[in-house]
């Protein structure tokens, strides 16, 4: 009978250093699974590896599966297995399928609610397929687990409000704008910050970026990145007529858009809609411009706020998901032990059923019955069969349902599994497809 | 046709309850049921039209009860135009109640079953007062997604972000959709106007004078949305203006409809 493993390291248990020597890249991906192929004592196994996470996912008959994956890992990579054994973690059964619930969820995240996530368990899935990795079991698994992630992402708020400075940015340029497309962003200035929200923003469909420099050089040179138009930048603001999306982030102590300026130009420009991102500290925008009729000024500190709340918000959402997951991974885990209880229940009655049958052919052969008396020794055998199964069959149903019954305590215990390796390996069964009996 | 009429009038109060409650929780569920409770509580509102209408054997215009009813099933068909033709459907929020308040309105008016004056009794009077309810509903509508507007803006200002976050539309997409609104209104209320002119001019019992005090408050109305319009097209104002337009022309359209009536004799019943 199958079990589910998973050895892997994070971004919780090990450095950046760490995890690089463990993951897999793209060229990688063939070998590895063609390697996982050879070892005997892995069944099925898809391989997770993003920047944050190296996680191989297993399912197979050796009890010892944890093992066997952590001596891949650390054979594949040539690493001391002492070494590797300090930033691996590893689940089995429940445990594994929680963590794959919680990690597609992205609760497991270094930023709880990032939306990548999902697109990459999907990836390594298909991948797996691919490479012929995934059997019966991790196909449901993974399939489940993809199904679990969209759950969380349409039942719960988790990934709602932005939570970086450059996102929150261009949340708000879209409750403005609706749409950023044919806007023009300007850049006062230089800096990283800056140029990430401008790089978010074209991403999000700005088509006009203008880089106002007072070294033209230096203009260019970050005009490039966004192929945009380097300007010098001129105290009489003109090039803001065209602006609808402002970001300044320069070195002055001064300010450098005053309030009637401002004005001036929203005249200009007929009153259309600017946005104007001021993330220089000391501030490069007048406070006062906030006042102005169709101009929307947020400072550095706005923004951070709007993250702190947001980030509250998504440690709210989180305690909903993790219900979620819990009772997801309760379900999944009964149902794949219903499934194994089907199948080895029904292997049973079929080895039974081929040594009755057989014996019955021989014994019929030698008796010339008449048709009657045939069918009557017939239902004999069958219910003699039915009779002898029908104590261990209800026994073992009833084990499972009581491990069942704890797993209401959140105390999953697998007290039925013995009991199924026992039966395999008593009456030699190989497990039938597992679904109804 | 009472119990239809008041089927209707409980419908729309439960779909304004349910709009206003997906503000609340921008639950999209609650939205779509909100959202066929009116369509469905629009539907009755047209059988019970038809069969007033039927059952007079005139077009029902001729009291405050019919006018209020007619100005809800307007104002419901506006919001259900926006909605499918802009998506934008958290105006039914501010919309809907609107309506209900009018259906309701006309719940408590005496509604009797005398026929107006025959000689007022043909097409004109049907397109003359279509034209100008839907003119009304048009602006009704623009006076809520200016409210929708100005809160907004509002919390964009104050920096707040709280959980209405992500349903009311963008500054840009609100102001647009007013506008439009207005726009319509207007010219819905030009045609209306117009055949009024030409249908005083048409009978001989009524003389058709300027004084007419709802006449001058209609035109003054009417004036008021294009000076917007004109203002907007020649200075580019937008956005706070344009809410703020909408909102007063709004109270100029409620003054019209039934402010003038109460203070001042008119030719006009409403």
């Amino acid at each position: 009978m199958k079990q589910i493993f998973v050895v892997g390291t994070s971004h919780h248990t090990a450095p950046l250093d760490c995890r690089e020597r463990v993951s897999f890249s793209e060229h990688q991906f063939t070998d590895a699974y063609r390697f996982l192929r050879e070892m005997r004592q892995i069944g099925e196994a898809v391989i997770l590896s993003t920047c944050n996470r190296v996680e191989i996912y297993a399912a197979t008959n050796n009890k010892d599966g944890c093992a066997s994956l952590f001596d891949f890992l650390s054979d594949f990579h040539q690493i001391d297995p002492r070494q590797l054994g300090q930033f691996t973690y590893s689940y089995q059964n429940f445990d594994s399928v929680r963590h794959l619930f919680n990690v597609v969820t992205s609760l497991d995240s270094m930023v709880v609610g990032e939306t990548q996530i999902l697109g990459q368990v999907k990836a390594a899935y298909d991948q797996s397929l691919c490479a012929g990795a995934s059997g019966d079991i991790l196909k449901r698994l993974f399939t489940k687990a993809i199904r679990v992630g969209k759950r969380v992402r349409t039942e719960t708020n988790i990934g709602a409000g932005a939570v970086s400075i450059s996102f929150v940015a261009v949340q708000l340029a879209k409750r403005i704008f609706q749409s950023l497309e044919d806007k023009t962003v300007v850049i006062i200035g230089a800096g990283e910050m800056s140029e990430l929200t401008a790089q978010h923003l074209v991403e999000n469909g700005v088509s006009k970026v203008i880089v106002a420099n007072r070294t033209y050089e230096h203009a260019v040179k970050i005009a490039e990145k966004f192929s945009g138009t380097p300007l010098t930048y001129d105290a009489d603001l003109n090039f803001l007529v065209d602006a609808d999306i402002v970001i300044t982030s320069t070195n002055a102590s001064h300010h450098l858009i005053h309030r009637q300026a401002l004005v001036e130009i929203m005249r200009k420009r007929k009153h259309r809609y600017m946005f104007l991102i001021d993330i220089a500290v000391p501030r490069d925008i007048d406070p006062e411009v906030a006042g102005v009729e169709n101009a929307f000024l947020y400072n550095i500190d706005d923004l951070e706020a709007v993250v702190a709340s947001n980030l509250k918000e998504r440690g709210q959402e989180a305690e909903i998901a993790a219900q979620i997951v819990e009772t997801e991974a309760v379900k999944f885990h009964s149902e794949l032990q219903a499934s194994d209880i089907n199948a080895i229940v029904k292997a049973l009655h079929q080895k039974f059923q081929q040594i009755t049958s057989r014996e019955l052919d021989i014994c019929l052969d030698k008796a010339e019955l008449s048709p009657k008396q045939e069918k009557i020794v017939e239902s004999m055998i069958h219910s003699i069969t039915k009779k002898l199964l029908h104590q261990p069959t209800t026994h073992l149903r009833q084990v499972a349902l009581d491990s069942d019954s704890l797993e209401m305590a959140n105390d999953i215990n697998d007290d039925y599994v013995p009991y199924v390796s026992a039966l395999q390996e008593l009456f030699a069964l190989e497990p039938a497809d597992d679904t109804d009996v | 046709m009472d119990i239809i009429f008041l089927l209707t009038l409980l419908i729309y109060l439960a779909a304004s309850i349910f709009h206003v409650f997906f503000l609340t929780t921008g639950d999209r569920k609650v939205h779509r049921f909100a959202y066929w409770a009116t369509i469905g509580g629009f539907a009755l509102h047209s059988i019970f039209l038809v069969l007033r209408w039927l059952r007079q054997g005139e077009f029902p215009m001729a009291y405050w009860y019919d006018s209020a009813s007619f100005f809800a099933w307007a104002i419901i068909l506006t919001y259900l135009c926006i909605a499918h033709l802009t998506r934008l459907r958290t105006v039914g929020s501010f919309v809907v109640p609107a309506a209900f308040i009018a259906n309701l309105i006309a719940y408590t008016l005496p509604k009797g079953n005398a026929a107006i004056s025959p000689a007022l009794q043909n097409y004109w009077l049907i397109t003359h007062s279509t034209f100008i309810f839907l003119a009304y509903a048009a602006f009704v509508a623009a006076f809520g997604i200016g409210l929708m507007y100005l809160i907004e803006e509002k919390r964009i200002r104050d920096k707040k972000h709280t959980p209405l976050y992500n349903l009311l539309p963008a500054l840009g997409r609100s102001d647009r959709i007013c506008q439009k609104c207005i726009v319509v209104g207007v010219i819905l209320m030009t045609i209306g106007i117009v055949i009024g002119i030409l249908w005083t001019r048409n009978i001989q019992e009524v003389k058709w004078t300027w004084v007419d005090p709802k006449v001058i408050f209609t035109v003054a109305t009417w004036l008021i949305y294009v000076f917007q319009l004109s203002i907007r097209q020649i200075f580019g104002w937008r956005g706070r203006k344009t809410a703020y337009s909408a909102i007063i022309g709004f109270g100029a359209v409620l003054f019209t409809y039934a402010g003038v009536n109460l203070f001042l004799p008119s030719i006009h019943a409403f």
